[in-house]
């Protein structure tokens, strides 16, 4: 806290600027002194360390600053070398000008200063001192011969009297004050001008000691505040041997005007030896303070560059990083305003231009989220349709397939979106006819068409209701490509472009950025038909049942009665041809009753009694009846041991396998058959089915017949009533089962069920009720 | 510096080793300058008379050619004569109780051909005709009271330390620069220490 106060304290301007000023005053202070006023010169020492510190300081802060740019230069920090150029610049444009002042102040001053100093003057000053002294000198002589006069008269008087003596004296001389004393110092009287002087002024040791040398000493001494005085001392003559020596000492004022002229030659002149003798440290102290501003200036200057130079670049520094992270994709960056100058402005236009780049990235991330979202919803609704949807793009690529589509065209369609459509045959043949079958429809394209397509596969004969549509944006223009180019410019579509699966190719995203494209929807309705046709024999096997039964019986009986009442009367010719004709008759109302017998068990309402029941054992039980046959016939039997028990009707499944034993014994005819009869749980459904086969080596199944093989009257048999695989197809599926036809390769064909493995008294009830 | 240097001369009590340190970092050179070996203390010893302690000492001043060229063109040399009286203390800083500067000016006076010495303290003039007389002067430290003999503690040990400068910082400002790094310029002596003893 007190750290960073004192960092933002001493940080910016106002710290330099306050410095700045600090030393300006200082450098006053300087210059001041050397004028040798009081104040200042006792402040000069102070004001000198003080601004060397300062300067210091200065110094170092500018280090700091260079050490720190160069630093920034190296390592190409945006806008160190704009900022580096500046210095330069400011620091040459600031170099220039204040040397030549420098220089020529410098000049000036050192010849102003000499310029004092004039021989004459010293020559005149040193005439004026020699002057006054020897003007002096004469009075100096006068009063020395007068107090030696006065010490000759004072001689033979003792001390006791000496007072009187001594002041008649000083009265009659023009002395300010006359002291009689002892060589050794001590006073025995005085007598003075001033009344109210008690102390005498005594001489000094040093002219005691000439006195005692037997020297009289007389001089001029400037005494200060009273002014100059001449002091005379001169030994008294002595009278009696053995008697302490004695001194008169006595002080005379110099008379006023001259007194002043004196002090006044010297002053000046020791005033002026003393600037004479001060002219070199005088230069060097003026040249020590105007180096020290000029320092001072200069280093001011030197960071004023600093700090003009970054303030300028900070903006252009700023707009650097703003670009550089703009393009690694931060757009919520906002960069502080400089001020309303054309960098304000140039910065203000860069936020807004961030500010917007940001905005739209927003909208954008915004709609993206929305169509994937519409995506998929669409994606959940296709799923959950049980019609298939296939959709191609302009360039007839697979876009999207829902998995009702694969389970329709029995194969797994997943790896088919970004492909070409023409690419995916050859992988099934339900597809590759359904493929085929569509091409028509969308080259040229039809706005809407619908057609009902026939497929032949694995699962038999299908029925598909197709329904195409050109999607919007598509605009066919000629029979290039598959689906014609699109003159439309492409609109922007990000969303399909991302969904593509990871596996797509360049040109697919190409292609599907394009508008346009197709979309297929289609139904199986084989079991719908299959179902009407189912519906419509069952009527027709109900109204021959009702109406065709019934006369049969009084025909048969008629027959019977002609027979019996006429045979024997006739003759025999006659007799032989009635005969022929009733046993014809009755043959044949026989045989129509069996059709009819078989027709209501075709149309006879299911009434199944469901139970537990275990296929294999059935088979075996089935196929037990035909071993007992004399009949040249082998079974081969590959039964699955793991083959659950199925809920069914254990009766009608031994009728299923009796018809389809039948129909391959009748399809192999008299020479002999070979029926192989496999049961295994059909693995690939989970076990959910049990899947029975019976496959004869016969000639197999008419093409032509495949189609149709489980309809009524649908047989290649001179006899039969054609019921056969009917009644097996309604039994089976009275079970909730499935049956197909295929002919093997190696000759015969094969009819196979699959019957659903479930628990008791689940599901398949309802499934009764319903058909009822 | 120097400036401080004299006003903790007036109210700092401590030797003077710090001030002459600071005035070298002031200036950042002349490491080597030294005091002149011009001044020196060479006897002091105290008396004890009418319940004072008091003072004798004798002091050669030698001046520089430098600064007597100086004198002689009029310019006063001020000189700091500094007596300390400290109580001698075992383990512990000794304890300073008196202090006292005497400060003296010594200037040419050319029209009579003469020195005048004047004692700042008591503002007395003397005239000495020749500069040997004057040196002489103020070289002699005679019954100089220091302090009385009721505060020195009998079972206590004293010591007188002195020593003497000549006072830059009194010299003309244009001066003080040119004296502060001239070894000619930087007169003083050795602190010289006695006991006091009655």
């Amino acid at each position: 806290m007190f750290l960073d106060a004192l960092r933002r304290l001493t940080s910016g301007p106002r710290p330099v600027a306050l410095l700045f000023v600090l030393l300006l005053a200082s450098f006053y202070l300087i210059s001041g002194a050397t004028q040798n006023t009081a104040l200042f010169g006792r402040l000069y020492s102070l004001l000198l360390v003080v601004n060397i510190l300062a300067l210091l300081l200065l110094l170092a802060l500018i280090g700091r600053h260079l050490i720190h740019l160069l630093h920034q230069y190296r390592e190409h920090a945006p806008g160190s070398r704009l900022t580096l150029r500046l210095v330069v610049m400011f620091v040459l444009l600031a170099l220039a000008p204040v040397s030549v002042v420098y220089y020529f102040s410098l000049q000036f001053l050192h010849r102003g200063i000499d310029s004092w100093f004039d021989l004459r003057v010293e020559k005149s000053l040193e005439d004026a001192l020699e002057l006054g002294r020897s003007s002096l000198d004469g009075r100096l002589r006068e009063l020395l011969r007068q107090t030696r006069q006065a010490a000759n008269e004072l001689g033979p008087v003792p001390d006791s009297a000496a007072a009187l003596k001594l002041n008649e004296l000083r009265q009659n001389s023009e002395a300010a004050e006359m002291t009689l004393l002892t060589l050794r110092g001590r006073a025995i009287v005085s007598a003075s001008m001033d009344p109210s002087a008690i102390v005498p002024t005594m001489p000094s040791e040093a002219v005691l000691q000439q006195l005692r040398q037997g020297l009289d000493y007389a001089r001029l001494e400037p005494l200060g505040e009273v002014g100059m005085h001449v002091r005379v001392a001169v030994n008294l003559p002595v009278l009696e041997p053995g008697a302490e020596p004695r001194v008169l000492h006595a002080l005379f004022p110099v008379a006023e005007r001259l007194s002043l002229l004196a002090d006044s030659v010297q002053e000046a002149f020791s005033q002026y030896k003393e600037l004479a003798f001060l002219r070199q440290p005088l230069k060097y102290s003026f040249t020590l303070t105007l180096s020290l501003i000029l320092l001072l200036s200069l280093l001011t200057a030197v960071w004023a560059a600093f700090f003009s130079a970054r303030r300028l670049v900070a903006p252009i520094r700023d707009l650097a990083e703003g670009t550089r992270a703009v393009a690694a994709g931060d757009y919520d960056k906002r960069l502080p305003l400089p001020g309303r100058d054309e960098l304000g402005f140039l910065v203000r236009s860069f936020n807004e231009m961030t500010y917007k780049i940001a905005q739209s990235q927003q909208a954008a991330r915004h709609s993206q989220r929305q169509a994937e979202e519409q995506r998929t919803y669409l994606e959940a609704v296709l799923g959950r349709l049980s019609s298939g949807v296939v959709t191609l793009d302009g360039d007839g690529v697979v876009h999207t397939v829902n998995a009702a589509a694969g389970q329709i065209l029995g194969t797994a369609l997943d790896d088919a979106v970004g492909r070409l459509l023409q690419e995916l045959p050859g992988r099934h043949p339900a597809l590759d006819q359904f493929v085929e079958a569509l091409l028509p429809h969308l080259t040229p394209a039809e706005p809407e068409w619908r057609a009902e397509l026939v497929l032949f596969g694995q699962k038999g004969r299908q029925v598909l209701m197709c329904r195409g549509a050109l999607l919007p944006g598509s605009e066919q223009t000629g029979p290039a490509g598959l689906l014609g180019e699109q003159t439309q410019p492409a609109r922007p579509d990000f969303t399909s472009t991302q969904q593509l699966p990871s596996g797509s190719t360049p040109a697919t995203r190409l292609a599907v950025s394009r508008s346009g494209g197709h979309v297929i929807v289609f139904d199986d309705i084989t079991t719908l038909i299959q179902a009407q046709r189912d519906a419509a024999w069952g009527e027709v096997a109900r109204r021959l049942a009702h109406e065709i039964k019934n006369p049969l019986t009084p025909i048969q009986l008629s027959a019977e009665r002609l027979r019996h009442k006429y045979l024997a009367t006739m003759p025999a010719e006659d007799a032989e041809v009635l005969d022929r004709s009733t046993h014809t008759i009755v043959q044949q109302v026989e045989a129509m009753k069996e059709m009819v017998k078989a027709f209501s068990d075709y149309a006879r309402p299911p009434q199944m009694r469901l139970d537990m029941v275990g296929v294999n054992r059935v088979i075996s039980e089935v196929v037990e009846l035909y071993r007992t046959d004399h009949r040249p016939v082998t079974f081969d039997l590959q039964l699955d041991p793991r083959t659950p028990a199925i809920q069914a009707d254990a009766g009608r499944l031994r009728q299923v396998l009796h018809n389809l034993i039948k129909n391959a014994l009748e399809a192999c005819g008299r020479d002999g058959a070979h029926i192989r009869i496999t049961t295994r749980c059909a693995e690939e459904t989970g076990c959910r089915f049990v899947e029975l086969g019976v496959c004869d080596d016969g000639p197999g199944i008419p093409e032509e017949m495949l189609a149709n093989l489980f309809e009524p009257y649908v047989t290649s048999k001179p006899k039969g009533t054609g019921l056969g695989l009917a009644i097996v197809k309604k039994i089976v599926e009275e079970h909730g089962g499935m049956l197909w036809v295929e002919n093997m390769p190696e000759g015969g064909a094969c009819i196979i069920i699959r019957l659903p493995v479930k628990a008791k008294g689940e599901g398949l009830g309802t499934r009764n009720q319903i058909q009822e | 510096m120097a400036f401080i240097t004299q006003l903790s001369a007036r109210h700092d009590s401590r030797p003077a080793g710090w001030r002459r340190l600071l005035c070298a970092l002031a200036f950042g050179l002349c490491a080597a300058v030294a005091h002149a070996d011009g001044f020196e203390v060479s006897s002091a010893a105290t008396q004890l008379e009418s319940d004072t302690y008091q003072l004798n000492a004798r002091i050669d001043y030698q001046f520089s050619g430098e600064v007597l060229e100086a004198l002689n063109n009029g310019v006063p040399l001020t000189l700091r004569l500094e007596i300390e009286v400290q109580r001698l203390r075992r383990w512990w800083p000794n304890e300073t109780v008196v202090q006292r500067e005497l400060r003296h000016q010594l200037t040419y006076h050319a029209f009579s051909d003469q020195y005048l010495l004047r004692d700042l303290n008591s503002d007395k003039l003397t005239i000495y005709h020749t500069l040997n007389l004057a040196l002489l002067a103020l070289g002699a430290v005679d019954g100089y009271p220091l302090l009385d003999a009721g505060r020195v503690e009998p079972d206590q040990e004293y010591r007188v330390q002195l020593r003497t400068a000549l006072d830059i910082e009194a010299l003309p400002a244009p001066l003080r620069p040119v004296a502060y790094v001239t070894p000619a310029w930087r007169l003083s002596s050795e602190w010289f220490t006695c006991s006091l003893t009655p």
